[in-house]
């Protein structure tokens, strides 16, 4: 399956990411708890179907920011969890990203996209997306992102994305334990104001690393279009493999109280999908390969996307 | 009446040795009405976070706490790298938006006190809670940081007319130092409620012998127990009521921490509840109320032990 895309990205023709799950989905009125994987996976189901509809040549699995981490970090430690807390909370991690690539897949059979969709599992860092200082060491990252990542391999997903990575340690350490499921791995970083990673390591030097790390392609993600626009210009100057990027629309609104990352953006209405057209345009002008949507897009976007790029993978098939 | 005056009634009852009833939870109860507690739902649901206010006034709550748990500007600042990043990314009201919500969340409990009191004295305590994370004494500011932090709050809060402030589920003496000292200076009410771990210890280890004394020669106004198991609270309160000269309480947390949400289990229903409640008050508890997971009914219960 992955072979489609493979060849795609050889001939340097455009591969569509989907748009937002979590955003999307909370927009919606589902609850955000266990990633409404266990409550609310008719709602997923039909969001994945939705972005296939609109064209999507990637369905991405509703897991960004799921790992054993964000459940642990409320206790005081494992032990308080284990006394306090719901029942099976530590086996919770990987039964929810199994159920999620499911979800994911009979999505695809649904919408009569198997064969040509291809299922990517989704990774990301295992603190807080925008908390570089959080970061765990380079070792406990590969252990722990190698403990995702085989679940994903067991669950037969296409392929692995590294989704909003902000520090090249741990995109390293991530990519390595991708690596060594076998799949193939797309790395994407979440940049600063500076333009560089959100750590403020160079953009260039995570370049560097991804093609040494064996990366199948480099992505930019989770900031503004314009901002995306610019970091694309950077890659497509340092990069040898593929790139793309996929942007969030609106502005990250925090819950009042302390948790992981929730996914909530407001005043998305600023970048309807004709605007953010236009912005990828300008991604594609600078060497894009690979177009999507981050947080607060919506199928809408991705289909204006699709109208745009003409015929994906599907038309291949056929 | 004034704000003291509110209190007033609630401050003769423990001086004569009365139980105090305290209201139950807010948070899990908006969940088990299922409703997503995720933005407090103080701006988008406010009608309905006082509806909880006003069932546990209608059980029999002398005080009511704000539905202000976590919430300060430090809370929505930790989703961001720094200044730089939230100005290029997040919402444009995170300066403000944390001290809005406090004040309305104390509004919202004045108002509910306005419509179910029926003219008998409930005092509002505004809720306030560490500033990093309540289970976590290791991510704890700087007792400098902290007390900027915690004055910022206060202020809001009292402004808005608390009668008393109630910091709960604190996880260390330093914290409830610094937050009550700021109280103090502010010439606040102010309760003071650790979390207990079950050998009935504060999280960092520390003995509740020295909490009572490093708070009582500062003024606290009671010390209690919260946000743990009713048996962790019980060890906690082995320990505390020996060396406690101020009034103590209790409040239990009842059923299972299933995060970001909770787990209501029906191991402890309102009769056994109160049960537990009365084993407190035999060891000397003033304050009785409840944590994540009761309710009005379980509220209600501990009116009997009056």
């Amino acid at each position: 399956m992955y072979d489609l895309i493979r060849s795609r990205l050889q001939t340097r023709e455009p591969v569509l990411l989907d748009g937002a799950l979590g955003t999307e989905l909370v927009r919606r009125g589902v609850r955000w708890r266990k990633h409404g994987l266990l409550t609310d996976a008719p709602a997923i189901e039909r969001l994945h179907g939705e972005y296939l509809a609109a064209g999507a040549d990637v369905l991405r699995t509703n897991t960004f920011q799921l790992n054993p981490r964000i459940y642990l970090n409320v206790f005081r430690n494992r032990e308080h969890m284990r006394h306090i807390g719901a029942p099976e909370l530590e086996g919770l991690t990987p039964r929810l990203l199994r159920t999620s690539v499911q979800v994911a897949r009979q999505a695809r059979a649904k919408a009569g996209a198997d064969g040509c969709a291809v299922i990517a599992g989704v990774l990301s860092p295992l603190e807080h997306c925008f908390r570089p200082d959080l970061a765990p060491s380079a070792d406990q990252a590969r252990g722990e992102q190698g403990a995702l990542a085989r679940v994903f391999a067991e669950e037969k997903v296409d392929f692995l994305l590294l989704e909003s990575m902000n520090t090249i340690g741990e995109a390293a350490a991530a990519l390595a334990a991708g690596r060594a499921t076998g799949l193939p791995v797309w790395a994407s970083f979440v940049l600063g104001p500076e333009g560089e990673l959100l750590s403020r390591e160079p953009l260039a030097e995570a370049v560097a690393e991804m093609e040494r790390g064996g990366a199948d392609a480099v992505l930019v993600n989770c900031v503004p279009p314009e901002h995306i626009t610019q970091a694309l210009e950077k890659l497509g100057r340092c990069c040898s493999l593929p790139i793309g990027g996929f942007a969030h629309v609106g502005r990250f609104s925090p819950p009042s109280w302390k948790f992981e990352f929730f996914p909530q953006f407001i005043e998305t209405d600023q970048w309807p999908a004709e605007r953010y057209l236009a912005e990828a345009k300008r991604w594609r002008e600078r060497g894009a390969t690979i177009l999507g949507g981050c947080c607060g897009t919506r199928p809408a976007h991705i289909a204006a996307l699709r109208a745009w790029l003409g015929a994906g993978t599907r038309s291949a098939e056929a | 009446m004034s704000s003291k005056g509110m209190y007033q009634p609630v401050a003769e009852k423990l001086a004569r040795r009365e139980t105090v009833v305290l209201d139950g939870a807010i948070g899990t109860e908006i969940l088990r009405r299922n409703v997503t507690w995720a933005d407090h739902q103080l701006a988008s649901q406010p009608e309905f976070v006082r509806g909880i206010h006003e069932d546990y006034i209608r059980a029999g709550a002398d005080v009511i706490s704000t539905n202000s748990f976590q919430l300060c500007r430090r809370a929505l600042y930790n989703h961001f790298r720094d200044a730089a990043h939230r100005r290029q990314i997040g919402a444009t009201d995170l300066d403000e938006r944390a001290n809005r919500l406090l004040a309305e969340s104390v509004r919202l409990a004045i108002e509910a006190r306005e419509r179910a009191a029926a003219g008998r004295p409930v005092a509002v305590a505004a809720a306030v809670t560490t500033l990093e994370w309540c289970f976590r004494p290791d991510l704890a500011p700087s007792a400098e940081q902290a007390r900027d932090e915690y004055r910022e709050i206060l202020e809001v809060v009292k402004e808005a007319g608390a009668d008393l402030v109630l910091l709960e589920t604190v996880n260390s003496i330093a914290e409830a130092r610094v937050a009550l000292e700021v109280a103090k200076s502010l010439g606040m009410t102010c309760w003071v409620a650790f979390v207990p771990d079950e050998r009935g210890r504060l999280f960092t280890g520390e003995e509740f012998q020295h909490a009572a004394a490093t708070l009582e020669p500062r003024g606290v106004d009671a010390i209690l127990l919260n946000c743990a198991p009713p048996e962790d609270i019980t060890a906690g309160m082995a320990q505390l009521a020996p060396h406690a000269h101020v009034p103590i309480g209790a409040y239990a947390h009842i059923g299972r921490f299933d995060p970001p949400e909770w787990l209501f289990t029906d191991e402890y229903p309102p009769a056994k509840y109160r049960d537990a409640a009365a084993r407190w008050k035999q060891m000397g508890s003033r304050i009785l109320g409840g944590c994540c997971g009761t309710t009005p009914e379980h509220i209600a219960a501990l009116g009997e032990l009056r």
